[in-house]
């Protein structure tokens, strides 16, 4: 399960960035089903907040009430423009709310009559950029923006310095961003505009190599493209923010998905959400690996059902990496793992316990695979050592706060570091926030 | 979530694997005498692993098997049980253990422990292995290369100032280094390119390989009396000291570039 290939380059200095640099685990998946992309709505779905996530809600629907697809369902109480809009047509079954009205979980049923909600377009199709923002904010886009440092879904009023547009996707059986492109090549390109429209900086477009997917006339000849190779993490934002347009509290840098950018495009062009996005159903407790379209905040059950080979097994929403155990489809993940989990922690010895949890962090050897899980953006082993011993000059002066956990995924997967190189880096990004005062 | 399986042990376990064509070429020449000095060396790295298991909660380390096994090979020989034991108990407690294990210190147990029985006592001579030991050398290094477990931009950088040294040389090697060179590389092998104590950014890497075959060709032509294995020891702890120099002069490096390359 965890063999690997590793290709070196043989650059002589350092190189910033290297096209074959990275690594391909092989995570095994079951073959794929007959039939392509397929539709698949399930008949539950939920509303949750990221992990870590603190989201206080002032709700605008009552329990029990049939919704359209992408209807308003509960505002943020701290900046009311910002929205949380019903994943599919259907009844809100049930609101759960914590302490101080944080959103724990607001479930929906499916009920396809509701119909689809009709958004107001007409002022953001103008172009202002304002009424984009006011768009995007009202009809739960926003939320699907990730701005680094931290990760988190940008202030209501933030203006980032650079916006990058992940088409690919180089996670261990992730769907294909171009593919789910294919047809919508004008949503996407209305979608890109608009989104260019927010920021007076760069619009960075990542995609694999293959016919570009927008002209360089795009966003006012500000859309810059950049090709990533095809080993991870190539395809993630983190090391492109990391090499292109490094992410700092001042100026913010957002991410987001082309197909999450199609959808801001078909909603200015139809005035309606599209709704659907698509998902990978993979892993090795399965009899088939699907691709699938499913509502956001699906029900992870749902789209495995009939496929889930009998016996004891995990479902994560997102890749084998990265991904956590969970109920509902995260909030960008756009892969469900089903896999094994055959190998339960045994009853250890006490002397045991006592020895490995003595020597936290465990040291990590530097090796090639190291470098590799890094993509060579970076001095690897510097980067981890300023994270075990918890020096944030360190961390930030080598370009630390472009990354967010994914990132680290691929080297907590090689070196099986322990604690989790990801979950040291989460608590770096939350110290240094907290003295931002953020 | 999965793990991969790159952890230290691992690690440990590979590069001891990398080393036995290293190994048993040096056994089958040695003999029963080769075979007393690693059992030797094997128990009392074993033992002070076993202490701070004991005492400090450390989980012990294949490692300690690498160190036991170039301090068996390259020791100087005649010393006697109890400077032995001094040494290797210094080397493996003072440069590896109080710093918390394989994969902590800031130089190699084995070097340390060579260059303390070396200037500590003199007078006792130092190995020769014979030429077939080096040969074995090489597979030794292609596997730990391949593997990614020792760095090849070391041996790159050592054999790139060896070329230069030969060139020099108009044609021949300068004098005194052709019978270093076997000795060099079976240190290279052994002990400068452990992945904890090398550099960890490739040019770095570079000119640490490239400090290393420095200092031989230095001591080679200007160090009357050494022994080939003095020589080798001797380059290969002075080049680890300068490791982390090297290494933030990479970094430092790396970040003018990156500035003048984002404006």
């Amino acid at each position: 399960m965890s063999l690997f290939q590793s290709h070196g380059h043989f650059g002589g200095m350092m190189p910033l960035r290297a096209f074959n640099a990275g690594l391909v685990p092989a995570i095994h998946t079951a073959p794929p089903a007959p039939g392509g992309v397929v539709e698949r709505l399930t008949d539950e779905a939920a509303l949750i907040p990221n992990r870590a996530e603190h989201l206080r809600l002032d709700m605008i629907c009552e329990e029990g009430v049939q919704l359209a697809q992408g209807a308003p369902v509960a505002r943020m109480r701290d900046h009311p423009e910002v929205v949380l809009s019903a994943p599919m047509a259907g009844r809100l079954a049930r609101v759960r709310l914590g302490p101080g009205r944080q959103l724990i979980e607001l479930l929906f049923f499916h009920e396809a009559e509701a119909g689809r909600h009709d958004f107001e377009v007409t002022a953001a199709r103008s172009g202002e950029a304002a009424a984009i923002r006011a768009l995007m904010q009202g009809a739960g886009l926003w939320r699907l923006l990730r701005s680094r440092p931290f990760g988190r879904m940008p202030a209501v009023g933030e203006t980032p310095a650079a916006i990058f547009v992940m088409a690919a996707d180089t996670r261990p059986h992730a769907p294909d961003p171009v593919a789910m492109l294919e047809g919508r090549g004008e949503a996407f390109s209305r979608g890109l505009a608009a989104l260019g429209r927010l920021t007076g900086g760069p619009v960075y477009l990542c995609q694999p190599r293959g016919p570009a997917l927008a002209g360089p006339g795009a966003v006012e000849g500000r859309l810059r493209l950049l090709r990533c190779g095809a080993r991870h993490p190539q395809g993630l934002a983190g090391f492109r923010v990391h090499h292109d347009h490094p992410a700092s509290p001042e100026a913010p840098v957002w991410d987001m998905h082309a197909e999450d950018v199609a959808d801001l495009g078909a909603l200015l062009e139809t005035g309606n959400l599209p709704g659907l996005r698509t998902v990978s159903v993979a892993g090795d407790a399965l009899t088939e690996t699907r691709l699938l379209r499913c509502q956001p905040g699906a029900n992870l059950r749902g789209l495995c059902q009939g496929a889930v080979v009998p016996g004891w097994h995990q479902v994560l929403s997102g890749s084998a990496l990265d991904g956590h155990e969970a109920t509902w489809l995260g909030l960008r993940d756009r892969q469900v793992t089903v896999q094994d989990n055959h190998i339960r922690p045994r009853r250890g010895h006490w002397f045991r316990a006592a020895l490995t949890r003595a020597a936290r962090p465990l040291p990590v050897i530097p090796t090639a695979a190291l470098d590799q899980a890094f993509g060579t953006a970076l001095p690897a082993m510097a980067l981890i050592r300023a994270l075990s011993s918890g020096d944030d000059e360190s961390f930030t002066r080598l370009g630390g706060l472009s990354l967010l956990e994914e990132d680290l995924a691929l080297a907590d997967y090689v070196t099986g570091a322990e604690p989790r190189l990801s979950s040291l880096l989460r608590a770096a990004l939350d110290r240094i926030a907290a003295e931002e005062g953020l | 979530m999965i793990r991969g399986l790159w952890d230290r042990e691992t690690v440990a376990l590979l590069l001891l694997i990398c080393l036995m064509p290293l190994a048993l070429a040096w056994l089958w020449y040695g003999g029963i005498e080769a075979w007393a000095r690693l059992a030797l060396a094997l128990v009392i790295s074993g033992v002070w692993h076993l202490v701070f298991m004991l005492v400090r909660a450390q989980p012990p380390s294949f490692a300690g098997a690498i160190t036991a096994l170039a301090v068996a090979m390259l020791a100087p020989e005649e010393l006697g049980l109890t400077r032995l034991l001094i040494g290797i108990s210094f080397g493996s407690v003072m440069a590896e253990l109080v710093f918390g294990g394989w994969g902590r210190n800031v130089i190699n147990p084995a070097t340390a422990t060579l260059a303390f029985l070396g200037f500590g006592f003199p007078a006792a001579p130092w190995p020769e292995l014979v030429l077939p030991v080096a040969w074995a050398a090489i597979p030794a290094a292609l596997l730990g290369v391949t593997l990614g477990l020792m760095p090849g931009r070391v041996i790159g950088g050592a054999l790139i100032t060896a070329l230069i040294a030969w060139g020099a040389g108009q044609g021949g090697w300068p004098p005194g280094l052709a019978p270093v060179l076997p000795m060099a590389f079976i240190v290279l092998v052994l002990l400068v390119c452990d992945p904890v104590t090398s550099p960890a950014t490739r040019p770095g890497r570079w000119l640490y390989g490239a400090l290393y075959g420095g200092l031989v060709v230095l001591f080679a032509s200007d160090w009357q009396g050494a022994a080939p294995a003095q020589i080798a020891v001797s380059a290969a702890l002075f080049a680890s000291l300068a490791a982390p120099v090297l290494d933030e002069a990479a970094i430092t490096l790396w970040r003018a570039r990156r500035r003048k390359h984002l404006g």
